[in-house]
């Protein structure tokens, strides 16, 4: 065992070892402050309070000083406390449908992980389609994309990512030198994030969107709708993002033979298709039918849940599998972000701050939508997706009361944008893990992501002034 | 015995940096220390980012960070045999290292502890305005190493 002496300066290692203290004590007293002084004209003491609480937590996720589960329990301890919403009102908030929506589909995401489906039907489509240099990028990008339609683009990246790692490796690819590399990485981390905005599954931050959208104003959109409405700009974005990526990572090696042999070794390694991996399939199939045509009336958590059920009943999962792939902080994240949206719109402090920003502006609903979705696209690559939506949606669907517009056309200029990152490795996992491979740089992906998320921006405003209007979303000018 | 050191890139050394420490080894009658630096921290920022952001389970986490250094170790073998066949063709003793940790920590500790007489580090090319942003590991060592420093940029 070998033990490291820390020889720096002992002024620089105590400054530092204050940094954290310092950093908590200075947010407790501005917090103090907030709370203490006197309130604006038109915003009651529980607004103040409630604004107070928005801010401590926005601070806490863009830092990510502790785990963004754990801010979101700050919302969850302070609210009641500070006499914003009464403690029966705040833990209520906990049974909303979107947080066991969330939950179900998590677990449903773990067990098609635990069963091995997700990852032969990777193999199958590598091994059957990825015969060319360009067919390979081709379906890891699009295989990567359509996947995150259907589970949480995190798992997505988290299980395509050793495959890669093994081709890249027989392909005898140079980490950083590798236009191949590169674009094999970029394609896994961008096929994520744009199939990931494509439904409900891809990540919890537009079930979050739906939640904080019914709590505050009774509105739903559906599961088919969403998809809908987005789909046209995630085929786009993929085609864009695949002719960009070929345009900045001209392909550098001449056949993918070694590959191949990768591919069917691991597929005979994985012998005939289980009894669980059926199960699943067939299970994950209905449940999805079930979402597009019972969501309404049965309601999402319900068909999700009782799938789960269905996959505890037939035995093909057992609890322990489900603990390993589900992150159980997930709940208090989520049931967080909600209190924190209910708190800001009924201690009327939503109200407050829209008056107080938009009040004498008259500029029209269509620039809004284009400012809010700017926003968060960029808000989006400094915090978690799911921060971005409890800080910002409360106060846009304010906003769209105010300008008397649908509020679930402006929920659309934040569900959907949030999950756009491209720029930087901090923004999803699926991009740290592509910097993390070594055959592309931060450099390289903020390259290629910054024309990625202008790109997105725009096509997103088109797709919302054009498209929508044609399916009856509705009209913002 | 003198000891030439080259400290490897995890982004791939290239060949001239590795032909410059042989052939200083060699006329220097010296051994040649070559060390591979794990940069562990970036597994463990990928796995806090899947388990605190992308609220992926233990299982999937975990498994991607063993992958990770999996890669990372395997790329370092790959590495230290590229030097040590050039080693053999020189006839220059050769002592291969991996470490975990800090690249400028551990490449420091190790010109200290083996008195080292030269240490050969590359560092990536970095736009010029980029240069004012950051201070690369490479800069680190010339500026605190008890010996003689050689940089060689990777463009």
């Amino acid at each position: 065992m070998s033990v490291e002496i820390d020889t720096r300066p002992i002024w620089i290692i105590l400054a530092l070892k204050s940094l954290r203290p310092l950093f908590f004590l200075l947010l407790a007293v501005l917090f103090w402050y907030f709370i203490n002084m006197p309130s604006p004209a038109g915003l009651t003491p529980a607004g103040q309070n409630a604004i107070a609480v928005f801010l401590l937590c926005l601070v806490l996720w863009v830092s990510n000083a502790v785990p963004l589960a754990i801010t979101s329990i700050f919302a969850i301890v302070l609210v009641p406390l500070l006499g914003i919403l009464t403690k029966k009102e705040t833990y209520a908030l906990f049974g909303n449908e979107a947080v066991f929506f969330i939950l179900g589909a998590f677990i449903l995401a773990g067990a098609v992980m635990h069963s091995g489906l997700s990852n032969r039907i990777a193999l199958n489509i590598i091994g059957k389609f990825g015969g060319s240099p360009r067919r390979l990028l081709l379906s890891v990008f699009l295989l990567a994309a359509v996947l995150s339609f259907f589970m949480s683009e995190h798992a997505v990246a988290a299980m395509l990512f050793p495959m890669l790692l093994e081709l890249s490796k027989s392909l005898k690819l140079r980490p950083g030198r590798s236009n191949y590399g590169k674009f094999l990485f970029l394609a896994l981390a961008w096929g994520c994030v744009i199939g990931g905005v494509a439904t409900f599954l891809g990540g919890a931050r537009v079930p979050l969107a739906m939640g904080i959208l019914k709590e505050t104003t009774g509105a739903t959109i559906g599961f088919l709708e969403y998809t809908v409405a987005v789909l046209p700009l995630v085929v786009i974005l993929l085609a864009v993002g695949f002719a960009l990526l070929m345009i900045l990572y001209p392909i550098d090696v001449a056949g993918v033979e070694n590959a191949g042999e990768v591919v069917e070794k691991r597929l005979k390694g994985l012998g005939k298709m289980s009894f669980g991996e059926y199960s699943v399939g067939i299970i994950l199939l209905l449940t999805i039918i079930g979402w597009i045509s019972m969501g309404r009336t049965l309601g999402l958590a319900a068909v999700a849940l009782s799938s789960v059920v269905v996959l505890f009943v037939l035995g093909i999962v057992r609890w322990k599998d489900i603990e390993e792939y589900v992150n159980w902080g997930i709940i208090l994240m989520y049931g967080g972000a909600i209190i924190l949206g209910s708190a800001l719109d009924k201690s009327g402090a939503a109200a407050w701050i829209i008056n107080g920003v938009i009040g004498r502006w008259s500029g029209s609903p269509w620039t809004v939508f284009a400012i809010v979705s700017l926003l968060t696209i960029f808000l989006t690559e400094a915090m978690s997706h799911a921060a971005v939506i409890a800080v910002l949606l409360p106060v846009v669907i304010g906003i769209s009361g105010k300008m008397s517009v649908d509020p679930s056309i402006m929920t659309y200029s934040v569900a959907t944008p949030a999950g756009l990152a491209f720029i930087l490795p901090m923004s999803t996992p699926a991009n740290a893990l592509a910097v993390s491979s070594n055959y592309i740089t931060v450099r390289d992906m903020a390259k290629g992501g910054l024309i990625m998320v202008i790109v997105s921006w725009v096509l997103f405003n088109l797709m919302a002034a054009f498209y929508w209007p044609l399916i009856g979303i509705g009209r913002l000018r | 015995m003198k000891k030439v050191l080259i400290a490897l890139s995890t982004a791939g050394t290239p060949d001239k940096a590795i032909d410059y420490a042989v052939e200083r080894a060699r006329k220097e009658n010296a051994a040649l220390v070559a060390i591979y630096v794990i940069d562990a921290e970036l597994a463990e920022e990928v796995f806090e980012s899947f388990s605190d952001m992308g609220f992926i389970g233990d299982r999937p986490s975990t498994l991607l960070s063993e992958s990770i250094m999996k890669e990372y170790r395997q790329r370092g073998y790959e590495e230290l045999g590229r030097v040590q066949i050039k080693t053999m063709e020189a006839g220059v003793d050769f002592e291969p290292l991996i470490e975990r940790g800090d690249f400028a920590s551990k490449v420091l500790e190790l010109v200290r502890r083996l008195d080292v007489s030269l240490a050969v580090v590359v560092k990536k090319g970095k736009k010029t305005f980029l240069k004012y942003l950051s201070r690369s590991p490479a800069d680190e060592v010339k500026e605190k190493a008890p010996c003689e420093v050689v940089i060689f940029t990777d463009e």
